[in-house]
């Protein structure tokens, strides 16, 4: 359909394995390169996490409050980072009576690692030359939908190990969220795979970076969120759901349950919640940068930047929602779900099939 | 029925007719006493709940504003404090002795619901047995604890040794049944909704709320004890700043500054009374802003921007409220026949940080209207939940705000008038959803009334003539008012009715001294208004009924 406008990038696991191995590698030689890039991409996403839970959230919430928040630590309070780090890991771990071990350790773990391992297929860009991408399957956006997806299990096995009927609740409310939100935000995504007619995330993304039109020499470029806007804005707000920010911060729910399915977990199996939420606000915003926002295309900088400026606009936008918006009521939350999202995410679909199938 | 007999009986155009009343009650009425407030009819007993239907259906007394028990040498006494929401001057109380061997008494608890808690407190502090009450258990002290501290022969100093085996999980047996598909749940003592120390025990069915039954007590600082304790004249006057301590400091202090100069006979200068009237509408808005703050942050979840933006616009009032009285929440700033002190110097400067406030505060409220208010996800959240009939609102003794919204036209600084509100142009708002929105909109409303009234006090402070600013009137050092003179008098506290009831015994220490607080009538009603919703309106609902627990435990 669509000619790809570069050459087909090199992958970040190829690029490792060239710089260490040469261009002839042996099987274990590409595992080493494979692992290689992944522990990169983990770590610059674990980065972003780590800033964004003790720092940058309290500071876009202090913003949006008229506070001025944390500024007592190094230069604008930024060394609360390993400050907190410190301070969260050196709490003790507190296992309560009567929880299910396996699913009460792993609970943390699987939260975390999920919402990581969605990152292998995110087109990234490239900084100095260098993709960023791990992989590139033709079934990505399938795959990033459900590693995205495993999270609700995690909450699930939390809220149902913890022995604890506020946490049982959380879970139980996790699950019935999800549910009804993932379909509309699946539905919705393959709006866009019907215009693109791959499920691959480069191409997906290259597709994007063509000109829609040129005002006053300027070009808009064919990102999906001007292509199709509403499909958009029903893909942000199931997406609020998806990643549990207001007004759908239903599991969680501090002043009605408490802290949901979190309640039983301290020490460094809070530390792994706390993150394995932001890594997946992150994810989030990566599949949205992605499918809607042309993922690291943009002018003058290099991909990367624009990949990470884009998902951090995403990230402020739940901050911001979380700021300001009055949240939902369970059963309310469910009556939007089923009744309204749904129903308005199929009509996106079928119309998008429609216009795509009469006019391209 | 023509509406002629409709008119409730003792009803007269200058007044209650209390002969009237008495020839009602026919040979129920033992005796009479005369309280300072009212007149007070002696019934037996086992007349109780008979007496007091008649005074609700036939009388129009539709208030039980509070209870007292006490214990004399020769008799245990309950009070039962009975006045009308249409119209507060009336009053009437019905004394109700007991044997003080065998101290008995029919519950009231049938006719006003309010009795209930009333009762289970006045048994739990003085040791009142009530017949007939629905479930009389101990309410502010814990239920292993032995003796009633307000009763006569209680040992202050007996510790308290109860054995291990009382202590054992008290929610065990009654909790676990198998059988059962509900959940029992403990919301608090501590959960970040609770606003303190309150501790729900919540039976659900799925989400919803089957059963909700407020434990109270975990803030019991015994202040009745204490103020029974302290002279009238000076060391009483530093607890209500501790009743309800959400900034309401001068509203709590002009309770006990109403009761004791009646009890005493103390004039106190208009000058005074002014400056009375302006700090404690300052003290309101405060407590309300506090109010809309918290219940924001019930509903949104978080510290988001309403609660913050109403604590900065609290913080304003309360460094006014730091000039004039020198603190910021624990004020004591009333005394006895006036005030401690005039307005801070220099005053042009008072008066314009005071204007500046009032000045941007309609664009603050509007602000808080777009919002909050107008915010379509809070209005699904909050319009037709925790609704409150007026019918309950009466019979649970709901006074202030959360009456108001009920739609319940009552307000004691109009309908009793006290300090400077008379001379005042100002309205009591109501409303008449009865639902969390409603009580919510109340608060909104209130606070710009109460704004009217500062300004027009301020107004009246700068042009007061420099010779006339008398602050306190001429008060005996030792107050020693005559033995076994009785008074229950109340103010618009920021929660509603804050009364007090005081027995002189011929010293200069009250013989009884029984606060009658908002918060708690109101926070008994929770459970009517809960029931059968979901876990967030319950959450809603609480932080709606705006309770603060130092004044529901006291």
């Amino acid at each position: 359909m669509f000619a790809p406008l570069q050459a087909e990038p090199t992958l970040l696991p190829e690029t490792i394995g060239r710089f260490l191995f040469g261009s002839e590698m042996a099987i274990w030689q590409e595992m080493i390169a494979a692992f290689l890039a992944a522990f990169v991409v983990a770590n610059v996403m674990l980065a972003q996490a780590g800033v964004a839970g003790p720092w940058a959230k309290r500071k876009i919430t202090a913003a949006f409050t008229d506070r001025i928040a944390v500024n007592r630590h190094g230069p604008a309070g930024l060394l609360i980072i390993p400050a907190a780090a410190v301070q969260l890991m050196a709490k003790e771990l507190i296992i309560p009576d009567g929880v299910d071990r396996p699913a009460y350790d792993l609970a943390p773990i699987l939260l975390a690692f999920s919402a990581l391992i969605g990152f292998a297929v995110i087109p990234m860009g490239s900084i100095f030359g260098i993709n960023l991408q791990i992989a590139d399957p033709e079934s990505g956006v399938a795959y990033v939908f459900a590693a995205a997806s495993i999270a609700t299990l995690a909450l699930t096995m939390a809220g149902y190990a913890s022995n604890n009927k506020y946490s049982l609740m959380g879970g139980l409310r996790a699950i019935a969220q999800n549910i009804a939100y993932e379909i509309p935000l699946i539905v919705t995504g393959a709006s866009v795979i019907i215009f693109t007619g791959t499920l691959q995330t480069s191409e997906i993304v290259a597709q994007q970076a063509e000109p829609l039109v040129t005002i006053a020499g300027v070009s808009i470029p064919s990102w999906f969120a001007f292509v199709n806007p509403f499909a958009f804005v029903l893909f942000m707000v199931a997406n609020l759901a998806e990643v549990g920010r207001n007004p759908f911060d239903i599991p969680e729910a501090p002043t009605e349950i408490v802290a949901g399915y979190m309640t039983e977990y301290s020490s460094i199996y809070f530390v792994l919640f706390y993150m394995g939420e932001f890594i997946h606000i992150f994810l989030g915003g990566a599949i949205v940068t992605t499918l809607f926002l042309g993922g690291p295309s943009g002018p003058v900088l290099p991909g990367f930047v624009w990949f990470v400026i884009k998902i951090w606009a995403i990230f402020l936008f739940t901050q911001w929602a979380r700021s300001a918006v009055p949240r939902v009521r369970i059963d309310q939350l469910i009556e939007i779900g089923w009744k309204g999202m749904l129903v308005l995410s199929f009509a996106n679909l079928i119309l998008t099939a429609v216009i795509v199938g009469v006019m391209l | 029925m023509s509406l002629q007999e409709r008119q409730p009986v003792g009803v007269t155009e200058d007044g209650l007719d209390y002969d009237a009343l008495a020839d009602l009650l026919g040979d129920r009425v033992i005796g009479r006493e005369h309280h300072l407030n009212a007149e007070g009819f002696v019934v037996r007993p086992t007349d109780v709940e008979e007496t007091l239907e008649l005074l609700r259906d036939e009388a129009g007394f539709d208030h039980l504003s509070c209870l007292t028990a006490q214990e004399y040498e020769d008799r245990y006494e309950s009070i039962y404090h009975l006045t009308k929401y249409d119209d507060r001057t009336q009053e009437l109380s019905v004394v109700v002795p007991a044997d003080p061997e065998d101290p008995v008494s029919e519950s009231a608890a049938g006719v006003y619901e309010t009795a209930n808690w009333h009762e289970r407190e006045a048994y739990d502090l003085v040791g009142v047995d009530y017949d007939d009450h629905p479930d009389l258990r101990r309410i502010l002290l814990p239920e292993t604890w032995q003796g009633h501290p307000l009763a006569n022969d209680y040992h202050q100093d007996r510790p308290q040794l109860v054995p291990f085996q009382e202590h054992k999980n008290p929610l065990e047996d009654d909790h676990h049944d198998a059988e059962s598909d509900t959940m029992f749940l403990n919301i608090g003592p501590h959960h970040p909704a609770t606003h303190g120390v309150l501790h729900l025990k919540t039976t659900l069915d799925g989400e919803q709320v089957a059963d909700v039954d407020p434990d109270i007590g975990y803030l019991h600082r015994c202040e009745e004890q204490m103020a029974q304790q302290g002279t009238y004249r000076h060391q009483i006057m530093p607890y209500p700043d501790r009743w309800d301590y959400a900034s309401a400091g001068l509203l709590n202090e002009w309770a006990y500054a109403r009761v004791a100069e009646d009890l005493n006979d103390i004039e106190v200068p208009e000058y005074a009374q002014v400056i009375r009237t302006m700090g404690a509408e300052l003290c309101r808005i405060a407590a309300h802003m506090l109010a809309v703050g918290t219940f924001a942050l019930d509903i949104y979840g978080d510290f988001t921007a309403i609660f913050m933006y109403a604590m900065r616009d609290r913080e304003k009032v309360q460094n006014i409220l730091e000039d004039l009285t020198g603190q910021r929440m624990m004020f004591n700033y009333f005394r006895l026949g006036g005030v401690v002190w005039d307005l801070p110097e220099p005053r042009e400067e008072f008066f314009e940080q005071t204007r500046d406030f009032l000045d941007d505060l309609p664009e603050t409220l509007e602000e808080y209207h777009d919002l909050i208010t107008n915010n379509e996800i809070f209005q699904k959240r909050v319009i037709d939940t925790g609704v409150l009939d007026p019918e309950d609102a009466k019979s649970y003794g709901c006074t202030g705000p959360v009456a108001r919204a009920s739609g319940i036209d009552y307000d004691l600084r109009r309908d009793d008038p006290y300090g400077y509100y008379d001379e005042l142009d100002w309205d009591v708002i109501t409303e008449n959803g009865g639902d969390n929105y409603s009580r919510f909109l109340v608060r909104m409303q209130e606070v710009e009334q109460s704004a009217r009234i500062i300004e027009q006090c301020v107004d009246l402070l700068e042009d007061w003539p420099e010779d006339e600013r008398t602050i306190q009137s001429n008060v005996p050092r030792t107050l020693k008012p005559e033995p076994d003179t009785e008074t229950y008098r109340a103010v618009e506290g920021a929660k509603g009715e804050l009364g007090i009831y005081v027995r002189s015994d011929g010293t200069d220490k009250p013989g009884r001294f029984k606060i009658r607080s908002p918060c708690f009538s109101n926070l008994s009603a929770l459970e009517s208004m809960s029931e059968g919703e979901y876990v967030p309106d319950l959450v809603a609902t609480l932080g709606s009924l705006d309770v603060i627990l130092g004044e529901v435990d006291r």
